[in-house]
């Protein structure tokens, strides 16, 4: 493995990483992959290391894909979770922090219903000198990144099967449908997509797709343009890959939608809508699915048409790689 | 006290529009003489060479937040004013949502008492009188009685959110004498910590709508249209809210406003904490909770729409909105802290640094909105500075460099944003006259 580029200590945001930190990734992932596919399941390159999945915000899923990549790489791990602490006794979240740090953590794998948390726990890390490192496992509305990360590296791995390398996403078309404006695997998304090169269409009602999305990246030359629909047509025209995404039900009380029926209706993602898309389109979710409102039942247990499987078994894969490269330098 | 000469001094006096180098006698801190002749100046003279610093009208700051009462640990009123003090106010005025509320004159009067009891010396205090009883915006607060309290106005401290109670609080208050002020903001969509915009979506928070202030704004200013009422629109943050205003004065209402510092220096793009704050060569912490403010921050268009509506005086003041709170209290996330920050000792430095050094504004406009005008709307008719004259003076140093942390703070409270950072500008020297 070739990880001579990589720099970061933390993973806060996919908006810092460049196209040599994608293909450090693809890589370092495919390698696990065939790792994962040996009988002995087990490498020891974090032995002695300590994980800790600081999940301020209940994660089953994520969490679970943490601690077996951790596991897979032979690391001690310690879980934490609000309704056992003593967040509410007064006690903050760098105090948290600071408390996994003294027993020694070397990873904090960080999870908060607020944006901006795992970076300022990063902040505190790097004051203190500490030398740990951060993963942000969803921050508020702001990102996901180990998911954007796992969704590229399933979508890479269809177009690569060998060798995943972002540049395979040079041209192709990706839409992103459904609630745009509150979802971090939507905005990590757009970051690795645009960086790849690939042409990203965004789709979904007005409310849930503010039209200022069309500014979201800096005007810089190397990242793809991006386009907002707020019809789902256009958007899947032609598509390569069909990104979906969770729909929450409070949106209703919010204003935000009249029904999930009307939402389906509009912006569902169907078997006879995927036609507009090329022969070969695949579809992908981040999970948990509301099954019948943002994709078709059917669609989903497609084994053609769905990514859904392979991104909860990359997911480890490109969990295993993160912790690798962020991990790889300590002890 | 003696008689103190300050050679070369840069003198900025507002009221006079002067600004130049002069060299000032002072005779226990009043105004003896400026450019005297140098071969006559009294025995015992103290001869301080002044080249590059400023002598100008003590600042006055509209309103801020006190701990005390209620939460001590925040601020006390012997912390705030030691604050007051070394940042250059030499009047303050207070907002009256502590706890308990300033709403009865019994409440004023008690205030009072405890701020005489300071150790000397401490800044002239002005109280605001809660414009409904406890602040909170439900039933009005005896507010003819309170009125009779000596208060400078009548305030929450923020928005009232039923209508029919703010326009019989214009009916009712009105005609008392005193200014009603409030913030301009209606319950929006989306209660976020920073205004909507690109950035909100970067950042993965919450973006509040402009409409939220300019509608309410508006309908502000209509409620004020024939009616005997003062108001005076505080922590104004959009645009948008500026040039609503510039329209209600040029239709003749009796309407001022005021800003928060903040907004003046710091913007949406400076929460991701990858761009330096003014008057530092250094990026704010990522998400930092102290710059989640009431109103919510604005964007970068916002920001220049605002310094460009305080240099023509659609805006009227600086207001430090100083608001204390505790590392506990603040150490949360971003979206989940108290709004607020300090800033009476930041203020003037900062304001210095960030916007007359980079021509942004001028040294006269920036004391027009951080003393002048803040004292007319307290009530004050301020003097040109000129022998004669008793009034505060400060001396700053703009080239004087700091490092912003608690040994150097007189605030309990380290909420700031440049928190560690090395900053420029001091306070020197402050006269007050007894």
């Amino acid at each position: 493995m070739t990880t001579a580029s990589w720099t970061h200590r933390h993973v806060l945001s996919l908006a810092e990483f460049s196209r040599e930190d994608y293909d450090t990734v693809l890589t370092t992932a495919a390698s696990f992959r065939e790792v994962l596919s040996r009988r002995t399941k087990k490498v020891p390159t974090l032995q002695g290391q300590v994980v800790t999945n600081l999940f301020f915000e209940p994660s089953t899923r994520t969490r679970s894909s943490f601690e077996l990549a951790a596991k897979r790489l032979s690391a001690d791990i310690l879980n934490f979770a609000p309704g056992s602490s003593s967040l509410t006794k007064g006690e903050t979240i760098l105090d948290t922090a600071k408390t996994y740090l003294a027993m020694g953590t070397d990873i904090m794998v960080i999870r908060h219903k607020q944006a901006g948390v795992p970076q300022s726990i990063a902040a505190e890390m790097d004051r203190l000198q500490s030398g740990v490192s951060v993963l942000n496992a969803g921050d508020g509305q702001h990102e996901h990144p180990s998911q954007g990360l796992l969704d590229l590296f399933s979508i890479c791995q269809v177009l690569n099967p060998q060798k995943p390398s972002i540049g395979d996403l040079r041209g192709k078309k990706v839409a992103i449908v459904g609630d745009i404006l509150h979802s971090r695997v939507a905005r990590s998304n757009l970051w690795s997509l645009t960086a790849a090169g690939a042409e990203v269409h965004l789709a979904g009602p007005p409310t849930l797709l503010p039209r200022e999305f069309a500014q979201f990246l800096p005007p810089t030359a190397d990242r793809s343009p991006l386009q907002i629909h707020w019809q789902l047509e256009p958007a899947l025209a032609d598509a390569d890959f069909v990104m979906t995404l969770r729909l929450q039900q409070e949106r209703m009380s919010q204003h935000l939608l009249p029904s999930l029926r009307e939402y389906h209706q509009r912006y569902g993602i169907t078997r006879d809508r995927l036609r507009l898309c090329q022969p070969q389109v695949r579809v992908l979710h981040p999970g948990p699915t509301n099954r019948g409102v943002e994709l078709a039942s059917d669609v989903m247990d497609d084994p053609a048409l769905s990514l859904v499987p392979d991104q909860v078994t990359s997911g480890i894969a490109v969990r295993m790689a993160l912790l690798y490269l962020i991990g790889g330098g300590k002890g | 006290m003696a008689i103190e000469l300050l050679r070369e001094i840069r003198l900025i006096d507002p009221v006079a529009q002067v600004d130049r180098l002069a060299t000032v006698l002072l005779d226990q801190g009043q105004v003896r003489a400026i450019d005297p002749d140098p071969q006559a100046l009294p025995e015992g003279t103290q001869v301080i060479e002044a080249a590059g610093q400023i002598l100008a009208p003590g600042l006055v700051d509209c309103y801020s937040r006190s701990g005390e009462p209620g939460h001590e640990s925040r601020e006390t009123l012997a912390s705030l004013a030691a604050a007051a003090l070394a940042g250059g106010f030499t009047t303050l005025a207070l907002l009256p949502n502590t706890q308990p509320a300033i709403d009865q004159p019994a409440l004023v009067q008690n205030l009072r008492d405890r701020w005489a009891a300071l150790p000397e010396p401490s800044p002239h205090l002005h109280l605001w009188g809660a414009l409904t009883q406890g602040a909170q915006g439900e039933q009005m607060s005896e507010l003819a009685e309170l009125a009779t309290a000596g208060i400078v106005g009548f305030t929450d401290g923020r928005s009232i959110r039923d209508w029919v109670l703010m326009e019989r609080l214009l009916d009712y208050a009105g005609p008392l004498g005193l200014p009603l002020m409030v913030m301009g903001q209606r319950a929006s969509a989306s209660r976020g910590p920073v205004l909507e915009g690109v950035e909100a979506l970067r950042l993965g928070l919450v973006g509040v709508s402009a409409v939220a202030e300019s509608s309410a704004l508006t309908t502000l200013l209509e409620l004020l249209r024939d009616r005997p009422a003062r108001l005076h629109v505080m922590r104004l943050a959009t645009g948008r809210a500026a040039a609503l205003v510039a329209q209600g004065k040029a239709d003749g209402l009796p309407l001022t406003a005021s800003l928060s510092w903040l907004q003046l220096l710091c913007d949406t793009s400076h929460i991701d904490g990858r761009r330096p704050l003014p008057g530092s060569d250094r990026p704010p912490l990522p998400y930092d909770p102290s710059l989640h403010l009431s109103a919510p921050l604005g964007n970068p268009a916002d920001r220049q729409a605002l310094i460009a509506a305080l240099k023509t005086g659609t805006i009227d003041a600086i207001a430090v909105d100083h608001a204390p709170y505790t590392y506990e209290e603040k150490t949360v996330a971003f979206a989940e802290a108290p709004q607020g920050a300090i800033g009476l000792e930041l203020a003037l430095p900062l304001l210095w640094s960030g916007l007359v050094m980079t021509g942004e504004l001028t040294a006269l406009e920036l004391w027009r909105s951080l003393s002048q005008r803040p004292a007319e709307l307290l009530g004050q008719t301020p003097q040109p500075i000129g022998p004669g004259q008793a009034q505060p003076l400060i001396r700053f140093d703009p080239a004087a460099t700091w490092t912003v942390e608690p040994a150097q703070l007189q605030s309990l409270a380290q909420n700031t944003p440049w928190l560690g950072h090395k900053i420029a500008g001091r306070v020197v020297q402050t006269w007050l006259p007894t």
